[in-house]
């Protein structure tokens, strides 16, 4: 099957000396959930930048769908490809929640009755239903982020990147945004979360550990994120119950039924 | 800082609401230029008479629209006192011979000087600056003493009050008439409005929907960018700036502490804005499809079809009599 994303070699540099990301290859499946796990300045920001063509790679291609990115193609991938970033206030874009959500269909040239069908869907979907005439000031950081969410959805794209969505947002906030990201990997959309949130990578199929730039290590998420060493390594942190299995078998403490238990805490969030 | 009451809408019902916001732009503009060509005091009140009737037919409360015109208060008494004082032209209505002598000035400073330390305490500021200078007509014009060096006149004519009523009523009316247009269209309406109207500025290469894009994030931001402002403030307060009191070169100070770092927020801003704004296909100058469409009823053509009538009338009228 054909990836949906695929980097080969990308590197990028702000400026001569600085190299944000050095020689990145990596490919993502239709429909998987991918984290891109990292401490701040390893890059992760960078990286989903370029694959909306925000920024240019100095080196390597990115291919989206088969597409390869470039000058002429950005604004067909763009098509393909939704981010919602970290501040909620700086991508609300409409005067009201309706007009926010139909900014991007706009762009797209969506008729006018499209609009207002996929709108009312779509604010639906986030249970926005009842702010739609409200302004920005007037939602918390929470709902602001539920509606840049919608806003993504209705443009129906194939993949929706999470560029730290939940970080500035208290915990009712996130564990929302966490169970749209979850709604929307079961109904087929590629999503990418990029956090340095341990918690936000435990349900995604594979994560992605990015230091200085580099892939330190990938692979499937159970792996990982028992893997204490190369955690460590990426100033990152077991979650609170994985470290204390780790500790419990480094004591030789034996309790299978207790492991189970942290185990399941640790999937619960 | 949030109290911004000029060009604010108030949620209503009335004809007034329901009009497409290009009808009340162009209407606007029409009627405006009708108060500038009437030159007959009549035509004039009746002029003055159709907007009142339009504020109560329209179910707008005359004390908003007088809350429109208070920041132009003083222009508005200040051009007519000007205009009365200082117009020689047309027959003499009213003479008064004033005395000049260093008691009479003395007096008038001392009224001055009680008038600008006293006005703060006064609810009635209009009132009491009327008051300051009929008390200042009153001390040159009854005491006449053997120290006086000049005597002047006091002359009020006819084309100077003709001229001071003429510009006074004409500002009412222009105010009135925009605070109608501001109280019964919400933003994002008159944007759009001035959109379509704007849009054949094409072919001098501006393009309206940008700026009416500009328009309409500037007026997102708006409540966004005073929140921040109000933080910033309180965070400079807690680091010892003062922002009540101060002398000038203080003030400076503060508003610079204020302004860098709003600078930067907002640059930061638009940057992710921007990103934010691409990233959702946006393509500065490519044709969108819009949400918000206008729509041109019947009423529309009426209030058009009124206005120009008003228009060609007050032409007409100046042109033939």
């Amino acid at each position: 099957m054909q990836p949906m994303i695929s980097l080969e070699g990308v590197s990028f540099k702000y400026n001569q000396s600085t190299e944000a990301l050095k020689d990145v290859n990596l490919t993502i499946k239709k429909g998987e959930w991918v984290s891109i796990l990292g401490h701040n300045g390893s890059g992760k920001s960078t990286l989903s930048k370029l694959l909306v063509g925000l920024l240019k790679a100095s080196e390597g291609t990115i291919k989206v769908d088969g597409i390869v990115l470039n000058e002429d193609t950005v604004y067909d991938i763009r098509k393909k490809i939704g981010i919602v970033f970290q501040n909620p206030d700086n991508q609300f874009v409409g005067v009201t929640v309706r007009d926010d959500i139909a900014f991007g269909l706009e762009n797209l040239q969506i008729e006018r009755q499209d609009m207002i069908k996929r709108i009312d869907t779509y604010v639906k979907k986030v249970d926005m239903f009842d702010f739609i005439n409200k302004e920005p000031s007037q939602l918390s950081g929470g709902q602001k982020q539920r509606v840049a969410i919608a806003g993504i959805l209705a443009m129906e794209t194939d993949v929706i990147i999470f560029d730290e969505a939940t970080s500035m947002l208290d915990p009712k906030g996130r564990r929302m945004i966490l169970s749209y990201m979850r709604e929307l990997n079961k109904e087929g959309v590629t999503i990418i979360t990029i956090t340095h949130d341990m918690k936000e990578t435990i349900e995604s199929d594979r994560i992605v550990i990015l230091k200085n730039g580099s892939v330190l290590k990938h692979g499937p998420s159970n792996d990982i994120l028992n893997d204490k060493e190369t955690l460590e390594k990426s100033n990152l942190e077991l979650l609170l119950p994985l470290e204390l299995m780790h500790h419990l078998e480094q004591h030789n403490i034996q309790n299978e039924r207790l492991k189970k238990h942290l185990w399941q805490l640790s999937l619960n969030g | 800082m949030k109290n911004v009451v000029i060009g604010r809408y108030i949620p209503g019902h009335s004809f007034l609401y329901h009009l497409d916001p290009r009808t009340k732009i162009m209407a606007l503009l029409i009627l405006m230029a009708a108060a500038f060509v009437v030159d007959d005091i009549m035509h004039l009140l009746i002029g003055l008479a159709l907007v009142i009737g339009v504020l109560l037919i329209g179910k707008i409360s005359i004390k908003r629209v007088y809350l429109g015109l208070r920041p132009l208060m003083f222009l508005l008494i200040f051009t007519f006192v000007f205009q009365v004082l200082f117009n020689r032209q047309g027959p003499v209505l009213y003479e008064e011979t004033l005395y000049y002598s260093p008691i009479t000035i003395g007096l008038v400073v001392l009224t001055v000087v009680f008038w600008g330390f006293t006005k703060k305490f006064i609810r009635f500021r209009l009132l009491y600056f009327l008051l300051m200078l009929f008390t200042i007509l009153a001390i040159l014009s009854l005491i006449q003493e053997p120290l006086t060096f000049r005597t002047g006149a006091f002359v009020v004519h006819e084309d100077g009050l003709r001229l001071a009523f003429f510009i006074m009523v004409r500002l009412i009316i222009i105010v009135t008439l925009s605070t109608i247009l501001t109280i019964t269209t919400k933003p994002t309406d008159l944007n759009l409005g001035l959109e379509q109207i704007l849009k054949p500025l094409k072919l001098v290469r501006i393009n309206a929907e940008e700026v009416a894009m500009i328009i309409s994030i500037s007026l997102r931001y708006i409540p966004t960018l005073l929140d921040e402002a109000n933080k910033i403030m309180l965070a400079q307060a807690s680091r010892g700036v003062d922002f009540e009191e101060g002398k000038l070169k203080e003030k400076v100070v503060q508003i610079v502490s204020l302004l860098v770092p709003m600078f930067i927020i907002s640059f930061k801003r638009s940057d992710e804005l921007a990103n934010a704004m691409e990233a959702r296909s946006f393509v500065p100058g490519q044709p969108r499809t819009r949400l918000h469409v206008l729509k041109w009823k019947l009423n529309d053509s009426i209030i058009i079809v009124f206005s120009l009538t008003i228009l060609i009338t007050t032409i007409m009228a100046r042109v033939l009599i």
